[in-house]
């Protein structure tokens, strides 16, 4: 990619959309819970869960030990449900779909149209807080692999919501994933049926459009014995000066021999060059190796948001379990970070590796923060932990906040990191055959990111790496 | 907590009724939010308030300070002495020094600074403060022969509360060679200490920590320095042996060139909890920072080792590192370890490892098919492993004197 083509690439995907929304009352209250309930005709067990969340909301405070610090959010000043009006009566197939909706998301590249398809993936697309379409819904039934919003799931898969929902994230784990559990809105749900591995990509599309709202989405993803499944999630959000709360819960479930493969490639709007608007990006994600032989891989790039503060988890329960994590963060400007995993040893002969990287230019500040717990029956364990970060400039932080525990004497865990500025050499090197600054850059952070890249589906990368270049522009010279 | 303390303050030595009262209000504060606990995160994985709750029943202060035992002075090498008893300075020796170039002076107490504490064993300490040392040394002076601190704990001693403070200070391009060496009888107290190092330009000063003999007793020690031009510090921790040990270090490297090193190689066995803390602030370019720590943790001991470095934008051309590894010996064992890196300067050289595991097995069998039987091999290859420590320690005859109390350490897991 040509520098020049760099420089005009700000944030191409904070356009709005002009779109006639439906949305329930301003604040957080009892009423507005009954209100998404209804909106969404759940079941009765449903709501009297999202009560039993916001009760416990009630006497929960929001965590105040991480490192980015934000205004105090004011929860009654947001929006808890915001629908495209036309999503009111679901639509049945694409063509009843608003097309100004469709316009958004060929905008931002999402293949809805199956006809038009060209990569192959699978695609749920949630705007604001609905899901608008599922697409390749037909060769996935074939096969008996439920991938649909998750508000259909509640409806037409009761047995499975109730016996797997919260039950990794429980409804009082804290304060971000309560809030979550008590409203949220959309989201997706895959059930990947035994000794089935899914034929393509599953990808889910996340965009915040109407101002004012806060965006809680709930993913619930099931691998049944010996399955296998690669899951894509795609984020982005207008433009806009003030900061949006997105407060997602993703549970994942492999069961004995299965695997799930998550990625997610994150850019949410971040806010301007001075730090005004962006999204507050409070995530909490965590996965279950519930049986044995199972396995869990998260990869994340995350290049948006102007707060991101998430640690995608294991839970390594199963003998021979494995947990992987692969993580690169990119902060510029004002964009602040704390990200990193967990990955908590409880069977015997668990694995776990972990490849953080993390960039740091203009005023950013970027912290890996991480837990490896190995547990005293976790005998024969093993983790292995890498985390390097590259600073930009002396006016941005790089930090390593590690928690390492070890209670048994038959695991081995090892953890390094480094943390340096760009090689000069490698630098004067590139300048030497012909690349400028900013290309020499580029091409430089995307190899040192290249462990983590290569962990990303085809479709993927390519944009991964597009987005590791455009995210760091203007940070160099 | 108020249960839990018994204090009476006419058992403390104050010059005036101001400094009473002053006392009671640092008492009061301390009681307040109490010992701190694992909510507290520098106390994440070392909870002294339930550890103190359930080894101590009642805690009182002390005034018996009478003491009519010899000392056994080390006789490996010639040194000067100080003389610690119970927590009070007794006397000192400085026989091999020229007059007047090594001060020692008593200290009353630290310096009555009004400015709250975040650290609320440093209000217990000031409240209870017994007193303790101070030294210095002059500039230009280079010691000719190590200072050893004599640290004797009677066995009279049982639940109670020693609080003492010592304070440090190397005038320019002055060195001194400083060993703290515990050792006495088996009671079971609690020791708070806190020490104040001043290193001025070019200054150098060696620290070494030993211990003698296995002891019961609890022991906090925070020790908070600052470091001018061209200075070094190192410290040598070579404590094991105690049932709670915690060591915090914080220095700040405040002018270019100087530079701090802490190494550390315990052993620990049964029921002993070892914490090493430290921060080492890059304030400003050039600095080097270095620390290595070994635990070999055997039985249900538990090895801690939180470390932090922290880089000033301006702190340019840092080089800083960290280490911890441990070996654990038996499925009881714990380590924990948090090290951490906070860095705002980007031409810097920061990194850190930490590994914790067992024995390597490979190594076991290759020792063992050459006739070494399997506790043999072990011992070896402990010896080894925390090898990397001694070797780095200066002066031949401490490494040939550590060696012997560490060997003896090492035989008994």
């Amino acid at each position: 990619m040509k520098s020049s083509e760099l420089k005009n690439q700000e944030y191409k995907y904070g356009f709005s959309t002009d779109i006639e929304n439906f949305k329930a009352p301003k604040g957080l209250s009892e009423k507005t819970i009954r209100f998404i309930s209804e909106v969404k005709k759940e079941p009765k067990w449903m709501l009297d869960w999202r009560l039993k969340a916001f009760n416990r909301l009630k006497v929960l405070k929001e965590p105040d030990w991480q490192k980015p610090k934000y205004p105090k959010i004011n929860y009654q000043d947001l929006y808890y449900y915001s629908a495209p009006k036309s999503m009111k009566d679901k639509p049945k197939s694409l063509d009843e779909v608003d097309p100004k909706l469709i316009e958004t998301y060929n905008k931002l590249g999402i293949p809805l149209n199956e006809q038009k398809r060209l990569s192959g993936v699978a695609v749920d697309a949630v705007f604001d807080s609905v899901s608008v379409a599922t697409t390749f819904k037909g060769e996935l039934d074939k096969k008996g692999i439920i991938f649909c919003p998750i508000s259909e799931a509640i409806q037409k898969h009761p047995e499975l919501v109730k016996k797997y929902l919260g039950s990794v994230i429980p409804i009082s784990d804290h304060y971000f994933a309560t809030l979550n559990s008590a409203v949220f809105t959309d989201g997706s749900f895959v059930y990947i049926p035994p000794n089935t591995k899914c034929p393509m990509e599953l990808s889910t599309y996340f965009r915040i459009n109407a101002s004012e709202t806060g965006q809680f989405e709930r993913t619930l993803i099931i691998a049944d014995k010996g399955s296998y499944v690669s899951y894509l999630e795609g984020c982005t959000a207008p433009m806009r000066d003030e900061n949006q709360l997105h407060a997602a819960n993703v549970e994942l479930i492999a069961l004995d021999d299965a695997e799930i493969k998550y990625s997610t490639v994150q850019n949410w709007y971040p806010g301007d060059k001075d730090g005004v608007g962006g999204i507050y990006n409070f995530v909490t994600k965590r996965g279950a190796c519930r049986g044995k032989n199972s396995k869990i891989s998260w990869t994340q790039v995350e290049t948006g948001s102007a707060i991101t503060w998430k640690y995608p988890s294991c839970i390594l329960q199963g003998d021979n379990s494995v947990g992987e994590f692969y993580s690169i963060a990119i902060t510029n400007n004002h964009q602040k970070a704390d990200t990193g995993t967990k990955m908590i040893h409880l069977g015997k002969n668990t694995r776990s590796k972990i490849i953080s990287k993390g960039i740091s230019a203009g005023k950013a500040d970027n912290t890996y923060r991480g837990l490896v717990d190995i547990g005293a029956k976790a005998k024969n364990s093993r983790n292995y932990t890498q985390c390097d970060s590259l600073l930009m400039g002396n006016k941005c932080g790089a930090h390593t906040v590690p928690y390492i525990k070890n209670k048994n004497s038959s695991s081995t865990v090892e953890h390094e990191a480094t943390t340096s500025k760009i090689n000069e050499d490698q630098l004067f090197y590139c300048n030497q055959r012909g690349l400028n600054q900013e290309e020499a850059v580029s091409l430089i952070v995307n190899g040192f990111c290249k462990e983590v890249l290569q962990q990303l589906p085809m479709e993927f990368a390519v944009e991964a790496q597009k987005l590791v270049s455009i995210s760091l522009e203007g940070s160099v010279g | 907590m108020d249960q839990l303390f018994n204090i009476d303050f006419k058992k403390i030595s104050s010059h005036s009724k101001k400094e009473v009262l002053e006392r009671k209000k640092f008492f009061e504060l301390f009681l307040k939010a109490g010992l701190p606990n694992k909510k507290d995160e520098n106390w994440k994985f070392s909870d002294l308030h339930t550890i103190i709750c359930q080894n101590f029943k009642q805690i009182q202060n002390y005034d018996d300070f009478k003491f009519d035992k010899k000392i056994e002075f080390i006789k490996d090498f010639d040194h000067n002495h100080i003389i610690i008893v119970n927590g009070v300075f007794k006397s000192f020796d400085l026989s091999f020094e020229e007059k007047d170039k090594v001060k020692i002076k008593n200290l009353n107490s630290l310096e009555s600074s009004s400015n709250l504490s975040s650290n609320n064993l440093h209000n217990l300490n000031k409240a209870l403060s017994i007193g303790g040392f101070n030294l210095e040394v002059e500039k230009d002076y280079k010691c000719k022969k190590p200072i050893i601190i004599y640290n004797y704990f009677a066995s009279n001693l049982d639940n109670k509360i020693i609080n003492n403070s010592n304070k440090i200070k190397l005038n320019q391009n002055s060195e001194l060679i400083l060993i703290e060496y515990n050792f006495g009888a088996k009671s079971k107290f609690f020791n708070n200490n806190f020490e104040k190092i001043n290193l001025n330009n070019g200054s150098s000063l060696k620290n070494f920590v030993i211990q003698k003999t296995k002891c019961n007793g609890y022991f906090y020690k925070n020790i908070s320095g600052t470091q001018d031009y061209n200075s070094s510090y190192q410290n040598f921790i070579l404590s094991s042996g105690l049932k709670f040990n915690k060591i915090e270090i914080n220095m700040d490297l405040e002018k270019e060139n100087s530079n701090c090193y802490i190494l550390s190689g315990l052993g620990l066995g049964n029921e002993e909890h070892q914490e090493i803390k430290t921060q080492i602030n890059h304030l400003a370019p050039n600095c080097k920072s270095y620390q290595k720590i070994k635990n070999v943790l055997a039985n249900d001991s538990n090895g801690v080792y939180q470390g932090k470095i922290f880089v000033k934008d301006i702190a340019q051309k840092t080089d800083a590192y960290q280490l911890s590894k441990a070996l654990i010996l038996d499925d009881l064992a714990e380590f924990n370890a948090k090290p951490e890196l906070e860095i705002y300067a980007d031409d810097v050289k920061c990194s850190h490892g930490s590994t914790s595991g067992s024995i390597d097995e490979d190594a076991i069998h290759y020792l063992m098919t050459r006739g070494i039987e399997l506790s043999n091999a072990k011992k070896l290859l402990i010896n080894g492993f925390l090898n990397e420590i001694f070797e780095n320690l200066p002066e031949q005859y401490i490494k040939t004197f550590s060696e012997k109390i560490i060997k003896e350490q090492i035989d008994g897991i």
